[in-house]
């Protein structure tokens, strides 16, 4: 017996077992049981099997809800990633000793934590004193409806979004650009490659592992980002702003019909584990490649 | 036994009872107890509230704790259903319009706090009932504390001015309504109104968002024009000539307000005229009483008024909070004990004193009180604030059944639909298609 | 001979451009560069200025990039307000409970995931990578139902406490910083292992003082993040606390301070403010830890 004891495997077990607990019970339990929650009705006293399912699918308001989920996560991280990499290109162009301070500033969005921060652009897009639509009247154009307008609204996501994202992705392009050996631009530069050439042939294969994998992580967290919509516009106007998880929040939790909100969470697995999938691939690969 | 008898008995017993109660009650009360009120739109108007509360706690010497909940960010909301299904939480919330109904089966039933109320104090509305009660048992006592009249509240310079109207003449302080003036202020009325000032650079704020003065105002348009999506059998009308005729009217008169309208939230409106750049909001004196404050010269120009009357009525969007015990919670002799004791009328004077005027209590006898017409800057603008004459006090759903009407209200379909015929620019048919879905939604169990 | 000059002459002009083009793209660099930190630090500036500000001020509606009347009001009122100080402690409680917690548990897992291989350890490791993607938005309705269901069952208050978040935090930091603890364990040379093995050292002394030690960077990295984390999270909070005093700071901030009272923007700028400082702090001394657990998941393994 204490042989077992002392046996390598046990202990490594031993030791892996509080990450196991909080894993089962607190992360896989509550997803499996999200699913059974997802089959009950309104009051969680009948089963009603894929009810809830085909009432949402029969929704406008949820195929809006998918429309916007999608279409805010994939522009918001196109966004952010392409932020990231122009900034990351300007701080390693500037002297190493300069750019540790350009870096500090930069990182700033991605510290405060996004409540906080999201309150000030409310602030800032208010609609009787928006601080941008002062800027605005002075300069002649109209005030901007800025939460007020659908478009405006969803741009206004999107930008806050992008603020605190981008700064994310700077950093992780800047660590893969220092770590592009700089022999190879200049072999490229003796072959007479232009700037744009370089880019093309030298940094973006070398750095394909880091954008895939940052642009597949953010992808996922931006999908399921909350925070920011529900300071932002709860949802609103008319519901055109709302992703997943702040539709799930309202009919959930607001609502009082929590089967159904569990079914509006659901809806993220399917197109979370297709991006897990391609995260997990391209770690592979890279652990080959390193 | 004969009528007579029984009813002077009944009279006896209420009479006995209606003496004894307070000090009845209090006898068994003690421990500690948890209240969550609404968080007061008016400065000071929670300290009214919370020294009443401290004076009952130390007599009583109950370990009493109060938290201020907003409503903003439907805070309140959020708390009332987190708390039904968690089953655990204060022991006393304020429960606004549909909430105190919809939450029939967790709520202590009060009708010996309330039956006793109405005997002393008169009857407290049919309204009041009608979302105080569910099966024949009171499960709230109609609150003081956030009960309010959600009525015009305008700018006389700016009416005079552009508008070409003298509120103060239509509704002169301190005497009745000028009735040829008064019946001249229908809803098309207002709309010429809400033309002019929007030309002359001052629109009106009413929001058309989904939070609740945004579904009360257009609660009030839709009753007035006899629009009514759900009948108070249950049965669906949204597709009925009045909704249509009233989209259509929405859709005028959303030409002449600000274009973000869609995205207030209660607050914007406040903002909105505090700020001195509108003519007119739907809104309770919180706004004038922040005015008084930060913006005294707007605050000497407003004047609050009843609504515009329509062709189903002058109706005004009333919105009645109830102070409810939930079923689970551990000192409930305490909890009716501390709602009995801020019922009575010297309670009451205090609370309608705090809040400047805003309180509205529900029993017909407690609106005597002379604040109404004494408060100012200008003097008299509160005076047609408390519901008189041809008014019909009204909460934004009436008369549909309690379970849908309460999600009409959380989910603001009657604005959306507004928002989706107007800012979204849909085709009428697609925007009942709609709505008619959403209610059928909202049939669900 | 000539051709050597001109090759020189070519060589120069050549370096000349090269270092012209170099001065060009510097120049763009820090204009660039400037663009866009204004841009991202104009709303913590912007939030600055307004919590110096009066909400008699700010009803005017007065110029919003400056101050004209500043005060320190808002920022006395917030820290001596008993309901702001206990969200401040009420977020420092669970903040470093949860880092307590998570740091335990990952470098205890990391330490058998990287180096002891026992059955199930490879899926175990990308089990967890994979619980990282499961998002909170995911399960805070599910977690709700359950602490809802065993509230009734054993009277013990699951709901509506802030030591709930403790318990839930940790799913969101667990994974994430044994993932980074692995990466630095896994880095360590195996040669040190063997001496220490040989020297007759058991496993617990293995990782006590040998692998913290040497891994203490990455160590830092992940108390930061399981920090930061824990300090910023906002859905599980709104859903999971509703009374005033169980609040942490991101929700009390947004639902409290955000009321009736129309033109609070100074004191919720201002309770912002405060709220972000913590992890401001932090980054500004330790910046290179930061950054370093940030990229720690990436450029390791």
């Amino acid at each position: 017996m204490k042989k077992f004891l002392r046996r390598k495997s046990t202990i490594a077990l031993v030791m892996a077992l509080p990450l196991i607990v909080v894993i089962t019970s607190l992360v896989i339990y509550p997803a499996f049981f999200s699913i059974y929650l997802a089959t009950l009705n309104k009051s969680m006293e009948h089963f009603v099997g894929l009810g809830n399912f085909s009432f949402l699918f029969k929704r406008e308001t949820f195929w809006m809800v998918v429309k916007q989920s999608i279409i805010f996560a994939v522009s918001a991280v196109l966004f952010k990633a392409l932020i990231g990499f122009f900034v990351a290109h300007c701080v390693h162009n500037v002297p190493t000793r300069g750019q540790r301070k350009w870096r500090g500033m930069l990182l700033v969005p991605w510290v405060i934590p996004p409540a906080m921060s999201t309150l000030a652009w409310l602030w800032l897009f208010d609609p009787s004193y928006s601080a941008f639509n002062w800027l605005l009247e002075r300069i002649g154009v109209g005030p901007v409806p800025w939460l007020g307008d659908p478009y405006w609204a969803r741009f206004a996501v999107i930008l806050v979004n992008v603020w605190v994202g981008a700064p994310f992705f700077m950093i992780m392009y800047l660590a893969a650009l220092k770590s592009v050996p700089e022999q190879l631009y200049e072999a490229a530069a003796i072959d007479g490659a232009n700037w744009w050439q370089k880019m093309w042939y030298v940094t973006l294969p070398m750095m394909r592992n880091i954008i895939a994998i940052t642009a597949l992580f953010s992808l996922i967290v931006t999908f399921a980002n909350f925070d920011i919509v529900r300071v932002l516009t709860a949802g609103g106007p008319v519901d055109q702003t709302h992703v997943f998880a702040t539709y799930a929040f309202n009919l959930g939790i607001q609502g009082n019909d929590i089967p159904l909100g569990a079914c509006v969470s659901l809806f993220m697995l399917p197109i979370l584990a297709v991006a897990a999938i391609f995260i997990l691939r391209d770690i592979g690969r890279r652990g080959n490649e390193a | 036994m004969t009528s007579g008898t029984f009813d002077r008995r009944r009279f006896l017993a209420a009479a006995a009872a209606v003496s004894a109660a307070p000090y009845v009650r209090t006898s068994r009360a003690a421990g500690s107890l948890n209240v969550g009120f609404w968080d007061h739109w008016v400065p000071g108007a929670n300290d009214g509230l919370t020294k009443l509360c401290n004076e009952w706690a130390a007599k009583e010497k109950v370990d009493l704790k109060i938290d201020f909940i907003t409503s903003q960010g439907q805070k309140l909301l959020l708390t009332i259903t987190s708390e039904s299904q968690a089953k655990s939480g204060h022991d006393v919330l304020s429960l606004p319009t549909w909430y105190a109904a919809a939450q029939a089966k967790n709520l202590e039933p009060v009708d010996d706090i309330v039956q006793t109320l109405i005997a002393q104090y008169g009857s407290a509305g049919a309204g009041v009932e009608y979302l105080g009660k569910q099966d024949g048992h009171w499960l709230g006592v109609p609150a003081t504390a956030g009960s309010q009249m959600k009525g015009p509240c305008a700018r006389i310079d700016l009416f005079r001015q552009h508008a070409g109207i003298e509120l103060t003449k239509m509704y002169p302080p301190g005497a009745p309504p000028d009735k040829v003036l008064a019946d001249k202020w229908t809803w098309d009325a207002f709309l010429v109104a809400a033309q002019k000032c929007h030309k002359a650079g001052f629109p009106f704020g009413i929001g058309m968002g989904q939070t609740a003065d945004s579904v009360d105002s257009a609660g009030a348009i839709f009753a007035a024009h006899g629009a009514h999506l759900v009948d108070a059998k249950g049965n669906i009308t949204v597709n009925s000539d009045a909704v249509r005729q009233t989209l259509e009217y929405c859709k005028k008169l959303v030409q002449f307000l600000p274009p973000d309208v869609f995205a207030w939230d209660d607050a914007s409106n406040n903002k909105w005229l505090i700020s001195g750049k509108g003519a007119l909001i739907m809104n309770p004196p919180s706004a004038w009483a922040v005015a008084k404050r930060d913006n005294p010269k707007v605050a000497e120009q407003l004047w609050t008024l009843p609504s515009p009357k329509g062709p189903q009525g002058r109706y005004q969007p009333n919105i009645p909070f109830y102070w409810g015990i939930w079923k689970f919670s551990k000192n409930k002799a305490a909890a009716k004990s501390l709602l009995t004791y801020l019922s009575q009328r010297s309670a009451v004077e205090q609370l309608v004193q705090a809040s400047g005027g805003y309180d509205m209590p529900a029993f017909a006898g407690l609106r005597d009180f002379k604040i109404w017409s004494e408060v100012g800057p200008p003097k008299g603008t509160l005076s047609h604030y408390p519901p008189t004459g041809d008014q019909i006090v009204h909460m934004s759903g009436a008369p549909a059944p309690v379970p849908i009407a309460t999600q009409m209200y959380s989910q603001a379909t009657l604005t959306k639909m507004v928002a989706k015929f107007t800012q979204g620019g849909e085709p009428m048919d697609k925007v009942i298609a709609w709505a008619n879905s959403e209610l059928e939604g909202f049939m669900r169990v | 001979m000539a051709a050597q000059a001109t090759l020189d002459r070519v060589a120069h002009a050549h370096h000349g451009s090269v270092r012209r083009d170099r001065r060009r793209a510097l120049i763009w660099s820090y204009v660039f560069l400037l663009i866009f930190v204004i841009f991202f630090l104009t709303p913590p500036i912007y939030m600055f200025i307004t919590s110096l500000k009066t909400s008699a001020e700010i009803s005017t509606g007065s110029m919003p990039w400056w101050v004209s009347d500043p005060t320190l009001s808002n920022y006395v009122e917030l820290l001596t307000s008993p309901i702001y100080l206990t969200f401040f402690r009420n977020s420092v409680m669970v903040a470093l409970l949860v880092v307590v917690v998570t740091m335990l548990v990952s470098i205890l897992a990391a330490f058998s995931l990287a180096r002891m291989k026992f059955w199930g350890s490879a899926t175990l490791a990308t089990g967890v990578f994979l619980t990282y993607l499961i998002p909170d938005t995911l399960l805070f309705i599910p977690l709700f139902k359950i602490f809802a269901y065993l509230n009734e069952l054993t009277g013990i208050e699951f709901i509506n406490r802030w030591w709930i978040l403790v318990i839930v935090y940790p799913t969101l930091t667990i994974p994430f910083c044994t993932w980074i603890m692995i990466g630095y364990f896994s880095s360590i040379p195996k040669e040190l292992d063997e001496a220490a093995l040989i020297d007759g050292a058991g496993y617990l002394q293995l990782l006590t003082k040998i692998f913290i030690p040497v891994a203490l960077p990455g160590i830092i990295a992940a108390t930061i993040f399981a920090f930061t984390v824990s300090w910023a999270q906002f859905l599980y909070p709104l859903a999971f606390t509703t009374s005033t005093d169980q609040l942490v700071l991101p929700v009390g901030i947004v639902t409290t301070l955000i009321k009736g009272d129309v033109f609070n923007w100074g004191q919720i700028m201002t309770g912002a403010l405060l709220g972000a400082a913590p992890p401001l702090i932090i980054y500004a001394f330790l910046m290179d830890y930061y950054i370093a657990g940030l990229t720690a998941g990436a450029t390791k393994g």
